[in-house]
């Protein structure tokens, strides 16, 4: 159920910050037929070749301009995570992903007012890092 | 010739909206080629629902103007969940309700569909703005949460008491389904859930039942599955699995005869049109026959779910279905 969405093909990269690269970040949509406030999203979660991402190392950016920790994330309610749109995960890790090949499992979930479980799923790729 | 009417809720072309192949003006452009009333889902194609922008706004706008849609019914959602730590105080829901009427009445809806387990206290203090707004607050019956639920018996408690135009029901047609969706099944058996219990899903629908009923008769008090489909469940995918075939229901039409009275809507739901030309699971030239004999005056929407369970790899066919599922609706309707 909608495992195209949740890991963006070839977004995965790193990012640079006055010449020095401090993390990457890889795009995702939400696994779910329409936009939801990012306060109802549950977990996003990020493993790099089988090893889980500290959670406090991870942004959540609804736009790609503004980004919020998960802890932040709780209480945007003012910024929506519209259906079809690209959000963007950051993973802030000095020197950012080795060149070469990679592993990236990205998870993420949101509640709904209706259903009595979060919805979302996990989606594997391997990612070439220039 | 039968009042009923067709429409297509944009909750079937959610992945061309995702993949960008098909925007709002692509939409419009498609409906008018079919002739067909438009279901909207503002917090789909909308942003910063229930607050849009002006600007999308006059998007939304010119495209009405342009093509004169029949604008049959607004899809909406109180969010209740918002906050982590608790739920939606009554007067939250409310005002977030309250928001919502306004946006479907700028939008030209006349009619909202509130989605299963919309708290039931929340519509007499809003009825006054359904009035004046002229929206229809619409309760969905969809299967897996219908006429046996809690929350849609207080909601039809309200219903009965305010006795209002402005108040009714949204019939999802997944409550009417007479064989388990293969392309639910085949989606499942990809991911590895035995065929012993894919296979007692279909024993159980063959017989006149479905999952739900099965497992609340021949389950243990507070256990959620039959004992012989929890003996089945070893696999993640098989526990998923198990709750979603629960989402099927296998209800008489005469279910709805009491409730017919208050049905302001039904959601044509599809999974699988097949090359008959039929809904796999779903008797559609039945159901019209039904709903025509009861009077039936209002919209059926088309509402595609197969999308879901497209196998990883396999090109999603959301026009195709559709498409055929509004030449299916057309024939069953010229035909009464």
């Amino acid at each position: 159920m909608f495992e195209n969405y949740i890991l963006t093909e070839g977004s995965c990269k790193n990012v640079s910050k006055d010449g020095k690269i401090i993390g990457y970040q890889m795009q995702t949509q939400i696994t779910y037929y329409r936009g939801i406030p990012c306060s109802m999203i549950h977990e996003v979660k990020v493993a790099a070749d089988g090893v889980e991402v500290p959670r406090e190392k991870i942004l959540f950016s609804p736009d790609g301009e503004d980004f919020f920790t998960l802890d932040e994330l709780e209480t945007v309610t003012s910024y929506k995570w519209e259906f079809g749109e690209k959000a963007t995960v950051f993973v802030e890790q000095e020197g950012g992903l080795a060149p070469g090949e990679h592993e990236i499992t990205l998870t993420t979930s949101i509640r709904t007012a209706y259903i009595p479980v979060p919805v979302g799923g996990f989606k594997t790729r391997k990612v070439v890092i220039a | 010739m039968s009042n009923i009417k067709r429409s297509v809720s944009m909750y079937s072309l959610q992945d061309e909206y995702a993949r960008g192949s098909m925007k709002l003006p692509e939409i419009f452009e498609y409906l008018n080629g079919m002739g067909t009333g438009l279901e909207f889902i503002s917090d789909q194609m909308m942003h910063n629902t229930p607050e849009p922008t002006e600007e999308d706004l006059k998007v939304w706008d010119s495209l009405v103007e342009k093509y004169e849609p029949t604008l049959v019914c607004n899809d909406i959602f109180i969010n209740t969940c918002l906050y982590k730590n608790r739920s939606f105080t009554k007067k939250e829901s409310i005002n977030a309700l309250i928001k919502e009427i306004k946006l479907a009445n700028r939008l030209g809806f006349k009619m909202v569909r509130l989605v299963s387990k919309t708290q039931a206290d929340i519509i007499e203090p809003v009825l006054s703005y359904a009035e004046k707004y002229n929206v229809i607050l619409s309760l969905e019956i969809h299967a897996g949460m219908s006429f046996d639920n809690p929350h849609t018996q207080e909601f039809v408690e309200v219903m009965r008491k305010l006795n209002s135009p402005y108040v009714g029901l949204t019939i999802d047609t997944g409550i009417f389904c007479r064989r388990q969706p293969r392309v639910f099944a085949n989606y499942f058996r990809h991911l590895g859930v035995n065929e012993e219990l894919i296979a007692l899903t279909d024993k159980v629908f063959a017989s006149g039942s479905d999952m739900k009923v099965y497992n609340t008769e021949n389950g243990k008090p507070g256990e959620r599955f039959a004992k012989d489909v929890a003996a089945l469940i070893k696999t993640p995918a098989e526990t998923q699995y198990a709750f979603l075939a629960d989402g099927y229901e296998n209800s008489p039409f005469d279910i709805l005869d009491e409730y017919m009275p208050y049905a302001t809507h039904f959601h044509g739901k599809i999974f699988e049109m097949t090359e008959e030309g039929i809904e796999y699971s779903i008797p559609f030239d039945e159901l019209i026959k039904y709903l025509d004999q009861k009077g039936y005056k209002g919209y059926i929407s088309t509402e595609y779910e197969g999308n879901r369970w497209t196998l990883p790899g396999s090109p999603m066919k959301e026009k195709e279905n559709t498409e055929a599922h509004q030449a299916l609706l057309k024939k069953c309707i010229e035909e009464l």
